[in-house]
């Protein structure tokens, strides 16, 4: 014991953690938020051809990732078999893999479009706003779901809040079709301008729109993580 | 009588009031630390609230528990000396009160309860062979350190289901935390009442003892204590349907009740550790031969007052480490805890069962958690309390064995 002062003799504190996993699965997401905020704003400028500080972001964004990969970590490795959870710990490590899944993408994506600095073509700029603003849209209501898991486990798992969490992911659903059909969109706009555009560039535009798309998808598999563990 | 065995007498009052103390310093946490560290009440009014309820406790329920303890395990028709019984129990007590000193150095978990049943088998199997215990009284009190965890778990699950159906389900947790927590402490006023007046020294002293009499006295006082709580929840209205932290507060309030309640609990179970095997040494320093005696009140405040003045002088630094650790622990689900661990221990003792108050305690925290109300349980503290258990028993024993042995020679 780290307390030398400590003279209980029977670990009734140790029964339970001070550090909660659901806790530190909040504190991850905390960094998700900040990442996909930055990540965001920086997208957007970058679709309109503004690049200045986009080396600053990216290098930002590797930092947040390696904070939230501390998080992660401590997670997995404080995890013992037992460990008696009110979910699924499986479940529960799903969900926050995907949510880690998230910030990868987010730092691959942000170092790629560093490394090059794709034009997007007029014609396109609108609808990639678009699709940039549906994604973090998803996230956000990601983040909406993560965060009810206070009230479900304030409430031991009630129907009313075990619904309203529904209702979340729902959205999160929803949000996420609306992105994909955008990245339809764009795909369909960058193949009728292949004649136009170098073919470097239309391999780049393909590839971030893929990539943007897939921080949503990541996203929606948080979200059904977490229908998954609290499914009775 | 002997100048010699006046001495052992004394020697042995101090050494029980030492246990006692000890017992108090470490085990006021248990009751008092969730109150603490929701903080719904201050550490000098915790320790000084404890030490009131622990006395009130060992007084007025603690014989049953120190009957079981003193008489029962060591069958006094096969050791019929006086002087042996005499030099086993002053060994016993001082094994006991040395491994709990140690073991509370160490920061062991063990369980003080354990180590005076441990040392009293320890001395009886020297002085008079395994015969001369009485195992079917050991397994009887060797179940209860089972059954009490479990049952202190059972009791926990439902009264946090209850918690959870009967208040977060509802459309209106506010409302429903208004109605439900005073009738709790309804609930909790009667078991206390009506155990104050079952078999007790109270019912001698008012001439209570008939059952439908306990009842009333106990309904009237439980629906006061309920209506009390009503009002003093008046004020309290709810921000918005998920407005969990009012509820929360509302508990915070009533857990202070539960705390007293432990705290009361232990008092009565755990004053035996102490007193139990003094109250055997008296009469034998006399050279009589009455081991199933009653417990002479003067005793029992003798570790009522040592329990109280372990709360109040040590309780609070073991308070101050275990209540900061035990925040995680929030006030519905403190509550669930204390209010599922102080009717086992209350239970156990009017049935004269010895049985570990931290043990119940932990069970009880297992039982919330697997009725998942816990972000997370360790469920490898019950391993720690199996070695505890394997453990306690025989070191106990055979401390209590080679002081006996020491002791004979000495004193011939």
């Amino acid at each position: 014991m780290e307390d030398k002062g400590n003279h209980f003799r029977v670990p009734v504190a140790d029964t339970y953690r001070r550090k909660s996993p659901f806790g530190q699965l909040l504190d991850h997401m905390e960094k998700v938020k900040k990442c996909i905020d930055i990540l965001g704003d920086g997208l957007i400028n970058y679709y309109k051809g503004n690049y200045t500080g986009f080396s600053e972001l990216a290098k930002n964004v590797s930092k947040i990732e390696h904070e939230a990969d501390i998080i992660k970590r401590n997670l997995r490795n404080h995890l013992p078999s037992s460990l008696f959870m009110p979910v699924d710990k499986g479940k529960f490590m799903w969900a926050l893999r995907e949510q880690d899944a998230i910030l990868d993408h987010a730092e691959n994506l942000a170092n790629m479009l560093d490394m090059r600095h794709t034009e997007i073509p007029k014609k396109l700029q609108d609808v990639f706003i678009e699709h940039a603003k549906i994604v973090m849209e998803t996230v956000e209501a990601m983040q909406d779901t993560v965060e009810n898991i206070r009230d479900l486990i304030e409430t031991s798992f009630v129907k009313r809040e075990r619904e309203q969490t529904k209702q979340l992911i729902y959205k999160v659903h929803e949000y996420e079709w609306k992105a994909d059909q955008k990245k339809f969109e764009m795909t369909k706009g960058i193949y009728k301008l292949e004649k136009k555009l170098d073919p470097m560039d239309v391999y780049h535009l393909l590839k971030i729109a893929d990539w943007v798309d897939d921080i949503a998808d990541h996203a929606e598999n948080v979200a059904d993580w977490i229908r998954a563990m609290i499914a009775k | 009588m002997d100048l010699n065995l006046l001495f052992i007498a004394g020697g042995a009052a101090a050494i029980g009031f030492y246990m006692a103390w000890s017992i108090g310093a470490n085990d006021v946490a248990n009751s008092m630390a969730t109150a603490v560290g929701a903080k719904a009440i201050t550490f000098k009014q915790a320790v000084l609230i404890a030490g009131i309820l622990n006395f009130a406790g060992a007084i007025l329920l603690g014989p049953h528990v120190a009957g079981t303890i003193k008489g029962d395990i060591v069958k006094g028709s096969i050791i019929a000396d006086p002087h042996t019984l005499l030099l086993g129990f002053v060994a016993s007590l001082l094994a006991a009160a040395i491994w709990v000193t140690l073991s509370t150095w160490k920061e062991l978990p063990i369980s003080t309860t354990h180590s005076v049943i441990g040392s009293l088998i320890g001395f009886g199997i020297i002085a008079g062979g395994i015969s001369s215990i009485d195992w079917s009284v050991m397994g009887r009190v060797a179940s209860s350190w089972v059954l009490s965890p479990v049952v202190g778990c059972i009791i926990a699950f439902f009264v946090f289901k209850v918690i959870v159906k009967t208040i977060f389900a509802k459309d209106e947790p506010v409302k429903a935390a208004k109605i439900v927590g005073p009738l709790t402490i309804g609930v909790t006023a009667f078991l206390i009442v009506s155990s104050l007046f079952l078999k007790t020294k109270l019912s001698e002293m008012s001439g209570v003892s008939d059952l439908s009499h306990v009842l009333l006295i106990s309904t009237v006082i439980s629906a006061i204590a309920c209506i009390i709580a009503m009002f003093l929840l008046r004020n309290i209205e709810a921000k918005s349907v998920e407005d969990y932290a009012t509820v929360e507060g509302i508990f915070r309030k009533l857990q202070v009740v539960t705390s007293c309640y432990v705290a009361f609990s232990h008092g009565a179970n755990d004053v035996a550790n102490a007193i139990a095997p003094v109250a055997a040494i008296i009469p034998l320093a006399n050279g009589e031969m009455s081991l199933t005696a009653g417990i002479p009140t003067e005793l029992l405040a003798i570790g009522g007052i040592g329990i109280a003045f372990g709360c109040m002088t040590w309780g609070r630094r073991v308070m101050r480490t275990v209540g900061g650790r035990i925040t995680r622990l929030t006030n519905t689900r403190g509550f669930s805890v204390d209010f599922a661990a102080a009717t086992t221990v209350l239970v156990a003792s009017k049935l004269g069962l010895p049985i570990s108050t931290s043990h119940t305690v932990v069970g009880a925290v297992i039982g919330v958690g697997l009725a998942r109300g816990l972000e997370a349980v360790d469920l490898s503290v019950i391993r720690k309390i199996v070695v505890s258990w394997l453990l306690t028993v025989p070191v106990a024993a055979a401390t209590s064995a080679v002081i006996f042995i020491c002791l004979r020679v000495i004193v011939g």
